[in-house]
Formats: C-alpha cells, structure tokens, sequence
C-alpha cells in the first residue's frame, strides 16, 4: 500500500473547503441554501467523512510502522527570512486525526437530530466543518507559528459556535468571554513563540528544543529566561484547556449547543492545550521548574474543576466543571514527565465525555419538550429525575460514562487516569494525594449528576420549582401555564436514531479502549513512544501496581457510596449538612472559588474604566494641546476664527492655491 | 550606486507607453465631463454610472499593467515617465512605480471604485459628488506614483479638496467642525512637509526636485533630524500618529460611509506610504536615529488607540480608533528598520486599507436602514440583517489579526521584525513587544464588544429595519473580503510585488546604520 502521509494536507482541506463553498452559499443564496438542509448535511458529513477515512488510514500506516512525514513550503518570506508551512504526519498525530475526525462525524450526525428544528442549520453544520478543519490543520501543523494560525481559528469557531444563538444575551457574553480570556492566554503564547524564535531562530519544535539547550548551556540565554519563555508559551494552553486562573470561559462556553460542548468544549478543542504541552516535551522536558508549574497548574485545577462540579445544579455546567478537572490530571501528567499517560487519559477522556455531553444533550432536548426551550429550565437537574424510565438509551450510556470517568475497572478512565496517578506518585507525592481525593469526588459528583437526573421521581411538571428557577435566574416566567401545557409535553421522550446511535458508538471505545494501555502490555505507548513501553512493561510489577490502582478504585467507590446514600436511597442530606457545617465553604464553592467575580472585578470593569479615562483624557487634553499649538503656531488666533466661524473652506486652498501660482509665474518667466 | 535610477530625462517615454500618465490623469479629465452632464443635478444615476466605468477601467488598467509591465522581484523604479514641465523651477511631470507604490495604487484604485458603488443612495448634488471622487482617485494615484517632490506635493495638497468638501458637503451634523479640523491639521502639517522638502531640494550642490536624486544626498547630522522631524510631523498627521490623530474620529464620525473607505483605505496609507518614501528612504541617517522613538510612538498608537476605540459609543468613532491603533503597527515596522519590519509594516497598510474600508462599508449598510450609529441604542440586529452580520464579523475578525487574514501576517511580520532585530538592546525589543502585544488583547474586547452590542442579543422594536444586504452590496463585500483572506492564506501575492523594495529599503538601512555605528566608512 503506497503511503498515505503526503495526501494527509487533504484531511483539513476537504471540510474546509466544503465549509467554504456552504458558507459563499449562504451568504449568496440564504434562502434557497437554507432550504437544503439535508443535501448540505450529507455533503458535509461526507467531507469530514472523507477525512476520517484518510486519518484511519494514516493511523493504521503509522500502527504498521511507517516513520514520520514531513513537509514544508515557503508561506512567506522578507530578505532572507523564509517562514515556512506545510504539515507533518507522526503517531501523535495520527492518533489525534482519528479522535478528532471520530467524534467531529459522531457529533455531525447527531447535530442531525438535535439541530432539526433549529432556522441555523446550515448554518450550525457549516461551522462545524470550519471547525474540524481548523482542528485537523493544528493537528497536523509542524511548527509552532502554524500551530499559532489554527489555534487562533480554533478558537474563532469556538466563539462563533458559543455564539451560535446570537439572539440570547449570555451566549453572547460567554462568546465574547471566551474569546478575549483565550486571547490572553495567546498573548502569552505570541510572546514566547516571539521569543524562543529570538533564542533559537526556529519554529519547530525539536529544532526549539535542542538549540534552546545549547543555549543555555552555552550560557548565551540565561536559564531563567529559557523557563520564562517556556512559561509564556503554557499561557497558550492554560487558556485553551482552561487551566486555573483561566478556566473561567469554559463554563460560560456551555451556553452554545450541547453538540458543541460534547466536540468542542469537552473533547477536541479544550485538549488541543493538552496536545501543544506534549508536542512541547523537547522543549519543556529539560527544565524541571517548568515541568512543576505544570503539574502544579494542572493540580490545582483537578482540585478547583471537581470542588465546583460537587454544587452545580445545571446539568451541563456541571460535565463542564468536571472537564475542567479532567483536563487538570491531563496537565498534571504532562508536568510528571509523563506525556504518554496524559494523551492517553486525552484519548479516553475524549469518548466518554463526548459521549456524558451527547447524553446530557438527549436529555435537555427531551426536557425541552416539557418546559420549553429556556436553557435555565431545561438544563436544571432539580427539574429532572426518573428519566431513566423515559429515555433508557441515554440513562445506560450516561451510566457507563459515569463509571468509566471514577476510574472503576475495566472501563477506560480507570486505566488511563491511573496511569496519572501512578507517574505523580513517583513525580510529586503531595500532587498525587490531591488527584487521588479528587478521584472520590469525581466518583461522587458524576453519581449525583445520574441520580439527580435518571433516578427517582420525574419533576419537570412541578411549576413551583419552575418559578423558583426563573427567578432565580432574574427572567419573567415566560410563557405562562396555560400556554406552556398547550404547547409541551407533559412527560419527556427518548430522542431518535440519530441522537441514540452516537451514544451507543461511543459507549463502545468509553467501555473497551482503556485495555489498549493496560501498564503491562501498553500498545498506545509503543505507539507513541516505543522505548517507554518497552520500559513501562519491563518495569511493571503487580506488587507496585495493585496498592495503587486498589486505592483509586476504592476512593472511587466511596465516593459512589456517598452518592448512593445522598442521592438514591436518600439516607443523608449532604447539601445540608455541608451548608450547615461549613457554611463558608458551601458559600466557596457555590460561587465558584470568587474567580468570576474577581475576575469580572478586576478586568472587565477596570478595562472599562481605564478606557473611559484614557478617552477622556483623549477628547479633552491631547486634542486640546494640539489644537492650541496648531493654532498658536498659525498665528495668534487667526485660525480659531476660520474654526468658529466656518469659513475655513478657503485655507487649504491658500496653500495650495500659492503653490499653484507660484508654478504658473515660473512658467510664464521660464 | 546611481546605477538603477533613470539617468537622462531624455530617455524617458521612449518605445513605451506612458501607462502610469494613463492611469493618473483619466478620473480626473472625465470629472469636468461629469459636471458637465445635462438633467436634474440631484438624478445620480448617469453620474454615478460614468464614475463606475470611469474608475473600473482605471482600476482595470491598474492591474493589466502591474501585473504586465511590472517586476515585482526588481527593486528599481520601473515605467519611468519624466518630461520637464516647468523647467527654470526644476519642476519634472515625473513618473514611476516600484514596490512601495505599485500594490498602493491599485489599492487605492480599488476602494475608490468600491466606495464609488457604495455611493448608491446620494441624492444631492450628485455630479459634483462624483466629480469629486473621480479627481480623489486621480490624485491619490498621483501621490503614489511621483517622483518628483513638486509634483508630489501639488497631489498631495490638490487630495485634500475633495475629501475637504466630501465632508463638508455631504457630512453628518457636525460636518463643518469635521471638516474644518481636517483641513486645519493636514494644512499644518503641508507646510511641514513643503519646507522639509524644499530645505532636502536646495541642500545639495545643486537644486533637485527628483527624489531618486534626493535620496543619494541622505543628508545626516542635524540638518538630517530637522528634515525628518517636519516630515514625520507631516505624514504623522495623515497616518495618523499620536497626538497628532485627534482629527480622524471627527472626520469618520461625520463623514459618510463612503468617505470614510476612502478616508481609512486610501488617506490614511498615505502618510505611511511618504514615510517609508521620505523618511526612510531619504533620510536613513536619521531614520536610524530615530527608529526607537517610532517604535515607542507605534506603541503608543497601537495601546491608546485600543483604549479610546473600547470608550467610544459611536461605531464609526470606535472603527476609526482602532485604525489608529493598526496604523501604529506599521510606524512599529517602519521603526523596526530590518526587512521583516518594513516589509510587516507595507503589508499592514494593504491589509488595513482592505479590512478599515470593509468595516466601514458594512457599517454604511446598517446605517443606512437604522440610520442610528450609536451603540447604546442597538443591539439584536443579527436577527433582521443575518447576512450584514456575518460581513460585519469577518471584518472584524480581519481587523482582530485572525490567522488566515491578511492582518494576521501583517502583525506577525512586525512583531517578528521587531523581535528579530538586532540594531536595538535587548531589554528595549522585549519591552516593545510585550506593550504592542497588549494591542491584541484589546482589539477582541473593543470588537466584538461592537458586534455584540450592535448585532447580538434579543431584537429591538424601536429599530425599524427592513431588508438585508442587496447583491449590489454582497459584491462590493466580496471585494474586499476576498483580498484579504486570499493574502491571508497565501501572503506571497502581496509580498512578491513589494518584497524586493523593502528589502533593498532595509539593506540601505543597515548600511546606514553600520555607517552610524563607525563600523564601515561614510560613502561619498
């Protein structure tokens, strides 16, 4: 078979290209385009179609052996300055083609279902095209500065995404959110491409890597600075996989539609920081200090992503607090030295949280039914309950995505997030015991959110709560009960084919991948990275393995009981007692650590603020000193004259005219 | 080192057509035509219909004859036309195109046409409107090609009548105070300009007007610094250059939208255009001097403009800050004084003329359903102008520096000029580039805090809107867009037109500095 390395250019091509011709459509010919919504679906979904065909077949090449590939072309150039693109192909890589073309395909077609009767979708399927090739070109870029053009379009088609219903105000604040809080991770990550490009004169990554070394052990670039320039280039990822102080965007970014959570803000496009650390090992691995902030970064947002998703009541923010946390044991492994196990919990992570958020999204679509389409009814968990009985798909996938997050063997979290807590374990002890507790409170807050949602009585006709809700929420009850009980449902339904098939699809890798890395005979790390599996299964002891793998499974486990006793039996009211006992803890966590407000604060209306005065200053003082020395200059208020009374018409004309007729007397005397 | 200027005015016209003579002087003699034209003087359609031919064919002309007549990869001044004119003043019809001017001029051709069709619903005074803008076109031409400093400086000042009185005539409600700031402060600066000019002209051993010429006299000391200081001054106002900027929010928010692409795609360029022209190509002695203090004034530009475009509630007062804030990124390649940062700073000025006309443009089209510019009072109107919306995102995205736009790379080539550039310490780069990497982060916030509250949100009932983009208006978006995102993805067509000039501008800069330096003897 003739390799197919070379074509891998077409894998980002083919949706954009598709995206482009809809997206001209679209604004050509709204009308009629927006009509096709099926025809546009298909041809879309066959693109990506495509691309995936090509990822697997690179995928399968890359599992048989075939090197790396790569190839470059001159983008532009100044003097003797030649910025180079093009893409490279290499097991990373290809593992990640295959994920991100898998889900983005499993995504489109149940956007089928969920987007059916939405006006935008066309509109919907186009940025999602636009969005898996943006995705796939970052994948696949070779150097940094590339990696910096679909980073930043990654994230233009999360803010269009997050903005997707423009028409809602907190979609479009969380939009606007996400994309200056990203920005301000890429102003970091700008700044040390800048300036690793300063120290070592390279974009790529190993080339960044060795020669960053020489530097400093040259003692031309001071190690302070290397770390320094290394530090700026995480900012890039911190915001992008949302890691502590950063993360802020991410939970706001639930306010687009559900598919977009489940591809975007839980599975692709959140790992893609995730991704860069481990495209950066080269250059990262030499530098201990920078490995710790890492490690230590991604702790505390283990930590701060489960703390929050204990006392989320909305369904969706609460699977977002939970990728939060995920996303911080990826970083944490990237900071142990361990960037094999990180991509590995990436690859699990990205199944069965894709497949918790497709779930999460068949249920708001079926609450939609019975309160209407209002994001803080719909997606409320004091609403749900018992849903199980009305929509089984769902509830079983929701379930074994549960249990596959807490890490209960042999599901697929189990083996990869163990894996994490393995490497920290020897790395940083004091960061393990932080993963490890954090584990039981994964454990407990997935159960809650199931039993809140699938177990128990159903509560979504209880208009009491509904009203509690509203106005909690500040909104009007919109619609009132009679107009409500006209239009919806009165009990809630499984969602069609194309909505349950994804779920099932992807209950099967969330069940199964995990044994891909079993410690011993780790086929995902002698693909990323031979030499290490041979070591890890060499070094591999049951006698080191079972202690620590027992104790995850059985912090696991107490943190299901605890979600058993609070939730389904209903023995103890732990939000209670919580808020009883500690009651500024409950007040610590229900306001999400005070980061928003903080944040919004210190940022958003000190920004204001400062513009406001710089304006000021602007209109009264720098305008002011110009204008008087521009008209003292021209001659003790002449000017200020022609400015009152208008007569200025003629003054451009005085030096142009002189000039014009200083010409004409030349002419006529030469 | 004369050896790639004309030598003999002799020479000039032989065996060639004088394109460039063609390409200047047909807006301009089909204006007296328009004026001239029977019927009700406020019926636009026969006026308007001529001023379309009129500039498509120029524009057509324009890139028959860059794209055939011209070699991008040659640093030299090319389709040279020079006849004397008035010759006891020394006063040459002097004409000539290289890299710097060539993508300008067809930029320029390109807005003028676009804001020509984007001109639709004038009803008042209709011919002398688009006379107007037929002898704007022939003017900006003509500052882009001269060579001559007379000849320049005669378009220069014979280009401020018709956007004087553009504004004056046609403007908002404040349209007089507008426009008589406008003409105050680029009056002011002539003068600068002239007597810079004139002092460079009579320095030498004998009086020149020809700027080849005067650029091998690249006088140095102080009389060097005060020639560049009234020329930056000068060009600062029209660039424009902080404190100098306080006219282009007046003049944006009274202008009308057309006015206003020709304002922020052509005008402005301009001043950047004579910069590199003037004051790096002729004085790089100084230039050398002074490029840190153009790199703190870019910052400067780049922040402040942000800051102030965040604080304005009126959308075309917030897009005409943030032109101020990108014009800052081309004074930062300018200052940057290596290839990267010259050739940074010649791309932001196409990308910008590109992305600020469509921005305006797209503004033009809402207000002239809403007929409302303040912020305050918008919101929702994605839901009634959906496809007025996804014109006025990409623009903004454009401007934001969104990889796969040209202002992307422009941006990232002044940064890299700026980073790689060894004439500065290294303390000062990394200061520079951290405080105009700031501007990154302040064109999202001011941006789509536009777009958010104009176009986001639930619909308001006090807008009565009807009817969303024409396809007139689609193709005049198109134009625009499609430039940008071509160049964007494939930077080398707009590189490869001026990439020789900068070069040689920054290769001359070096040679300059290193003469600065002591390190290589003084040529003649």
């Amino acid at each position: 078979m003739d390799s197919a390395a070379p074509l891998a250019w077409l894998i980002p091509v083919l949706p954009l290209a598709g995206a482009c011709l809809v997206g001209l459509g679209l604004i050509s010919f709204n009308r009629t385009i927006n009509r096709l919504r099926k025809p546009i679906a298909v041809f879309l979904i066959s693109c990506v179609g495509a691309s995936a065909v090509l990822s697997y077949t690179i995928l399968a090449q890359q599992l048989a052996g075939a090197g790396a590939t790569e190839l470059l072309f001159n983008w532009a150039s100044a003097g003797t300055f030649n910025l180079e693109m093009g893409f490279r192909v290499d097991p990373l890589g290809a593992v990640m083609l295959a994920l991100v073309t898998t889900i983005a395909l499993l995504v489109m077609v149940y956007s089928d279902g969920y987007m059916a009767h939405d006006q935008g979708y066309v509109r919907f399927f186009t940025y999602l095209a636009l969005f898996s090739s943006s995705m796939l070109g970052l994948i696949i870029s070779p150097n940094l500065l590339e990696i910096y053009v679909f980073w930043e379009l990654v994230g233009m088609c999360s803010y269009l995404l997050v903005g997707f219903w423009y028409d809602r105000d907190a979609a479009a604040n969380a939009a606007q959110k996400a994309f200056v809080v990203n920005r301000v991770g890429d102003f970091g990550l700008l700044l040390g491409i800048l300036g690793l490009f300063w120290a070592t004169g390279s974009f790529g990554f190993e080339e960044i890597g060795s020669r960053l070394q020489e530097a400093v052990a040259g003692g031309s670039l001071p190690n302070a600075a290397a770390i320094l320039l290394c530090l700026l280039v995480f900012m890039g990822p911190m915001a992008k996989s949302a890691q502590f102080p950063l993360h802020v965007w991410l939970p706001d970014a639930m306010e687009g539609p559900t598919p977009i959570s489940a591809l975007i803000h839980a599975a692709t496009m959140v790992a893609a920081g995730v991704f860069l650390v481990a495209r950066l090992q080269p250059v990262y691995a030499p530098f201990p200090q920078v490995q710790l902030v890492i490690a230590v970064v991604g702790t505390i947002t283990l930590v701060l992503g489960a703390s929050i998703a204990l006392t989320q009541m909305d369904l969706k923010k609460g699977l977002a607090y939970s990728t939060v946390s995920q996303l911080g044991y990826m970083m944490l492994a990237m900071g142990c030295g361990a960037p094999v196990a990180g991509m590995f919990h990436l690859v699990t992570h990205a199944f069965f949280k894709a497949m918790l958020f497709l779930g999460s999204g068949s249920v708001i679509h079926a609450m939609e039914e019975v309160v209407g389409h209002e994001p803080v009814l719909a997606q409320d968990m004091r609403l749900m309950g018992g849903l199980r009985k009305f929509m089984p798909v769902t509830a079983g996938t929701f379930l074994i995505g549960c249990v596959a997050i807490s890490g209960i063997p042999p599901l697929a979290g189990f083996w990869s997030k163990d894996e994490i807590l393995g490497q920290a374990f020897g790395s940083f002890p004091i960061l393990w015991l932080a993963g490890f507790i954090t584990a039981g409170m994964t454990a407990f807050y997935m159960f809650r959110l199931y039993f809140l949602t699938f177990e128990g009585q159903f509560r979504g006709n209880d208009s009491a709560i509904q009203a509690t809700l509203l106005a909690a929420a500040g909104k009007a009850p919109a619609g009132d009960g009679s107009h409500r009980a006209g239009q919806h449902a009165s009990q809630p339904h499984e969602s069609g084919w194309q909505m349950a098939m994804p779920l099932v699809v992807l209950a099967v890798p969330s069940v199964l991948i995990g044994l891909l890395g079993t410690p011993w005979n780790s086929r995902f790390a002698s693909l990323l990275d031979p030499e290490e599996a041979a070591e890890m299964a060499a070094h591999f002891s049951w006698g080191e393995f079972l202690p620590l793998a027992g104790a995850s499974v059985a912090v696991s486990l107490v943190g299901i009981g605890l979600a058993v006793a609070a939730y389904a039996l209903h023995k103890l009211d732990l939000g209670q007692v919580v808020a009883a006992r500690f009651p500024a803890l409950n007040a610590f966590l229900a306001n999400k650590w005070y980061l928003d407000d903080i944040n919004d604060k210190l940022f958003v209306q000190g920004s204001r603020k400062l513009a406001r005065q710089v304006l000021e200053v602007d209109s009264k003082v720098v305008d002011g000193v110009v204008n008087l020395t521009g008209l003292i200059t021209l001659g003790s208020g002449e000017g200020l004259k022609y400015f009152e009374t208008g007569r200025a018409q003629f003054y451009a004309l005085i030096v142009f005219g002189g000039v014009i007729a200083l010409v004409a007397l030349f002419s006529v005397l030469g | 080192m004369d050896a790639n200027l004309p030598l003999s005015a002799a020479s000039s016209l032989s065996g060639n057509w004088p394109w460039l003579s063609l390409i200047c002087l047909l807006p301009a003699a089909m204006a007296p035509v328009l004026m001239l034209l029977p019927g009700d003087s406020n019926d636009p359609r026969l006026p308007r219909s001529i001023a379309l031919g009129v500039l498509l064919a120029d524009l057509l002309l324009m890139i028959w004859v860059f794209s055939q007549r011209f070699d991008g990869s040659s640093s030299a001044l090319q389709l040279v036309e020079r006849v004397p004119w008035v010759p006891s003043l020394g006063l040459e019809w002097s004409l000539a195109a290289d890299g710097l001017s060539a993508p300008l001029v067809v930029l320029s051709g390109l807005v003028t046409l676009l804001s020509v069709a984007a001109s639709w619903n004038i009803h008042q005074k209709t011919r002398l409107y688009f006379a107007l803008l037929l002898l704007q076109a022939s003017a900006q031409a003509l500052v882009f090609l001269s060579q001559d400093f007379l000849l320049f400086f005669l378009s220069w000042e014979l280009e401020l009548v018709p956007v004087y009185l553009l504004i004056a005539i046609w403007g908002g409600s404040q349209r007089q105070y507008a426009a008589t700031k406008f003409i105050l402060y680029t009056a002011t600066a002539s003068l600068l300009i002239l007597l810079s000019g004139l002092a460079l002209a009579l320095s030498g051993d004998h009086f020149t007007l020809n700027l080849s010429e005067l650029a091998t006299r690249s006088p140095g000391g102080t009389f060097g610094l005060l020639c560049y200081l009234g020329f930056l001054i000068g060009f600062g106002v029209k660039l424009p250059m902080f404190p100098l900027h306080t006219w282009l929010p007046d003049a944006h928010g009274e202008a009308n939208a057309p006015v206003s692409m020709l304002l922020a795609g052509v005008l402005l360029k301009m001043g950047g255009y004579a910069l590199l022209r003037f004051n790096v190509q002729m004085l790089p002695e100084a230039h050398v001097q002074l490029a840190p203090a153009l790199i703190v004034l870019g910052i400067v530009n780049i922040v402040y403009g942000a800051l102030n475009a965040f604080a304005q509630d009126n959308v075309k007062r917030r897009i005409a800050c943030s032109s101020v804030s990108h014009m800052g990124f081309v004074l930062l390649g300018i200052g940057a004084v290596d290839s990267l940062g010259l050739s940074g700073a010649m791309l932001q000025m196409i990308s910008h003329g590109l992305i600020a006309a469509a921005m305006f443009f797209v503004t033009g089209v809402f207000y002239e359903r809403t007929k409302t510019l303040s912020i305050p009072n918008m919101g929702g109107l994605a839901k009634v102008l959906p496809i007025t919306f996804a014109f006025f995102l990409a623009s903004s995205l454009a401007s934001l520096a969104l990889p796969g736009m040209s202002g992307f790379v422009s941006e990232i080539t002044v940064f890299l000029g700026v980073t790689s550039n060894g004439a500065f310490t290294v303390p000062f780069r990394i200061i520079a580039v951290v405080l105009a990497a700031i501007g990154l982060v302040l064109t999202p916030m001011y941006l789509l805090s536009l777009c958010r509250r104009v176009f986001f949100g639930p619909r308001i009932p006090a807008l009565a809107v009807v009817g969303d983009m024409k396809p007139r208006e689609l193709v005049i978006g198109l134009c625009l867009l499609v430039p940008t995102l071509t160049i964007g993805f494939w930077p080398r067509v707009a590189i490869d037109f001026y990439g020789a000039s900068t070069t040689a501008l920054a290769s001359d800069l070096a040679r300059h500095s290193l003469v600065a330096l002591g390190r290589l003897p003084a040529l003649g």
